[in-house]
């Protein structure tokens, strides 16, 4: 066979790749039809028009309450519309190995010879357009409900930090996805997760106002990066300006999806040893 | 072999029903302790909820009648957040578990399985109160100096049967939806606005308005800071008034829920669809 390497019998590394990105593909449209909760336009609309502006609504709200000036609930008003991506990319994506287990397709899924990192990794990918559908409609409402404004705002570094965002917060869905493999359940890590983020990633208040010894830990999150960015973006500043934020928020995503990945590869492999896959 | 013999007899309709409640409450207590999901509505939640609101609040207000303010809304925020979720899924679990034609086939109207189910699950979010309160004392160091200990008390446990009442409404209207658990998940923070548990529903545009009012809690969130807070300033209404509005409208979700499930119980038993996904 062509696809071979000759002597070994082995695929090419050409093939592999290949196989790797069929693998992707039809993970990614799995992924999508895999939604059967979700699918139809009344949910649609639920999760990407309603979610984001109740919960910028609500620490809008507080904010007029407290009597702070409108530069902090506009602080509080974008680092929410950002954040609100967060129960589609983290806690749908953390779910996918518990929906497995319920679903009963977990050791059907786990005895393909599919490429692991192509499967990880294409099953949560449309989560990440999902995502930066939510965190645009909640930047959406920033502008025409709650008054920021963007006439300074650099567009296309807008998107680039949406998007990226999106993939690096996908990234640590798919960790605890990983962790999902091992405990029963993913929801309560990744519920802790998804609160956790309202606290540490400068989404209502800077990171600097933390105590200091919880800073650090704000700063594994890579949405800390994306509310500072979409800030600095909103406020005018060039592409090469976030280049800087963006890299950091970049390098975190890539190294929270290895270490995601190596745990999924460690879990996996543990569970076939034991042959406790689904066990509750 | 073990002889079968029948179950304690209750004679009657009341006793019947009191059996149902009480069997209901405890098997949903079993349930509740026996899957850690518990944690999230009841501590995390609402904990970092608090936490938050603590860095918002401390930058502008100091005094202890403002952390009370805050203790309590967190406080309701839980008591709501544990209601909706675990009334929307209290037959969602049914689905899951298999259960769902036994539960059908029982020899008692659904409603008052789940109103026992109801009832244990508004109860977990008074404990969610509770647990928020001892981190403001401890944590914050929040005084707990009360206007009116008494009225303060029968706002509360009223408010705590309004919600028990609501979350019965939701679960007949969720009953027919495999939606259930994601619908609710959406609806948990445009509630916390409408019942005004972090700031008073007054601030609220004004097409917003008529839907706080329809919900019971909104007029019991207002009485319970009349009767704890000194000087609180909300609705232009008393404590009468809250009280009073409160229990018609727990009355009438009520009486709208039994009446509901008559009808989705007939419904589901005549379409055999249930459990259907």
């Amino acid at each position: 066979m062509k696809s071979t390497d000759g002597k070994s019998g082995l695929l090419s590394a050409d093939s592999r790749l290949q196989m790797a990105w069929r693998v992707f593909r039809g993970a990614f449209f799995f992924g999508r039809k895999g939604l059967i909760i979700w699918d139809s336009w009344d949910m649609w609309v639920m999760q990407i028009f309603i979610t984001p502006i109740a919960q910028i609504g609500f620490f809008a709200f507080l904010s007029v309450y407290l009597k702070y000036p409108s530069s902090v609930t506009q602080f509080i008003v974008i680092g929410n519309a950002l954040q609100s991506m967060s129960f589609s990319a983290v806690f749908a994506v953390a779910n996918i190995t518990s929906q497995d287990k319920w679903q009963g397709t977990l050791p059907s899924t786990l005895v393909t010879p599919a490429n692991r990192m192509a499967l990880f990794i294409g099953r949560a990918w449309f989560q990440v357009l999902l995502s930066a559908l939510i965190a645009a409609a909640g930047l959406l409402y920033a502008g025409t409900v709650f008054g920021v404004s963007f006439a300074q705002a650099d567009f296309a570094g807008v998107a680039l930090v949406v998007i990226l965002t999106s993939v690096a917060m996908i990234s640590f869905g798919l960790l605890i996805s990983a962790v999902g493999l091992y405990m029963r359940t993913a929801l309560i890590v990744a519920n802790i997760f998804l609160f956790v983020t309202l606290l540490l990633s400068g989404v209502n208040f800077p990171v600097s106002e933390l105590p200091v010894w919880l800073q650090p830990v704000a700063w594994v999150i890579p949405l800390t990066y994306g509310t500072e960015a979409v800030r600095m973006a909103i406020s005018g500043a060039s592409l090469q300006a976030l280049l800087p934020v963006l890299g950091w928020e970049a390098l975190d995503g890539l190294v929270v999806l290895i270490v995601g990945f190596s745990l999924f590869s460690a879990f996996e492999s543990l569970s076939r040893k034991t042959g406790r896959f689904e066990e509750y | 072999m073990h002889e079968l013999t029948p179950g304690k007899q209750t004679q009657g309709r009341v006793g019947r029903v009191i059996q149902v409640l009480r069997a209901s409450v405890f098997l949903t207590s079993k349930l509740f302790f026996a899957d850690p999901q518990w944690l999230i509505p009841n501590i995390i939640a609402p904990f970092i909820f608090t936490l938050v609101a603590f860095f918002l609040f401390s930058g502008q207000t100091s005094g202890s009648s403002f952390l009370l303010y805050l203790v309590l809304g967190s406080g309701l925020m839980g008591m709501w957040g544990t209601t909706i979720y675990a009334s929307a899924n209290s037959i969602g679990f049914d689905r899951w578990n298999g259960t769902m034609e036994s539960t059908l086939a029982a020899p008692i109207p659904l409603s008052w399985i789940a109103l026992g189910r109801v009832l244990f699950n508004t109860l977990q979010g008074v404990l969610n109160a509770v647990f928020i309160l001892v981190i403001g004392l401890v944590w914050f160091r929040v005084g707990f100096t009360l206007v009116n200990p008494p009225a303060f008390f029968f706002a509360s446990i009223m408010t705590f049967l309004s919600l028990s009442a609501f979350g019965l409404l939701m679960t007949t209207i969720l009953l027919l939806s495999r939606k259930g658990g994601f619908i609710t998940n959406s609806m948990e923070i445009p509630v916390y606005i409408a019942t005004g548990t972090m700031f008073p529903v007054i601030l609220l545009p004004v097409v917003y308005l008529p839907f706080a009012f329809m919900l019971a809690p909104t007029w019991g969130i207002e009485a319970i800071r009349l009767a704890a807070l000194p000087g609180y300033v909300g609705l232009p209404t008393t404590y009468t008034v809250d009280m009073t509005i409160m229990v018609a409208e727990t009355f009438a979700y009520l009486a709208l829920a039994f009446f509901l499930f008559k009808r989705v119980e007939a419904y589901a038993k005549k379409m055999g669809t249930l459990e259907e996904y």
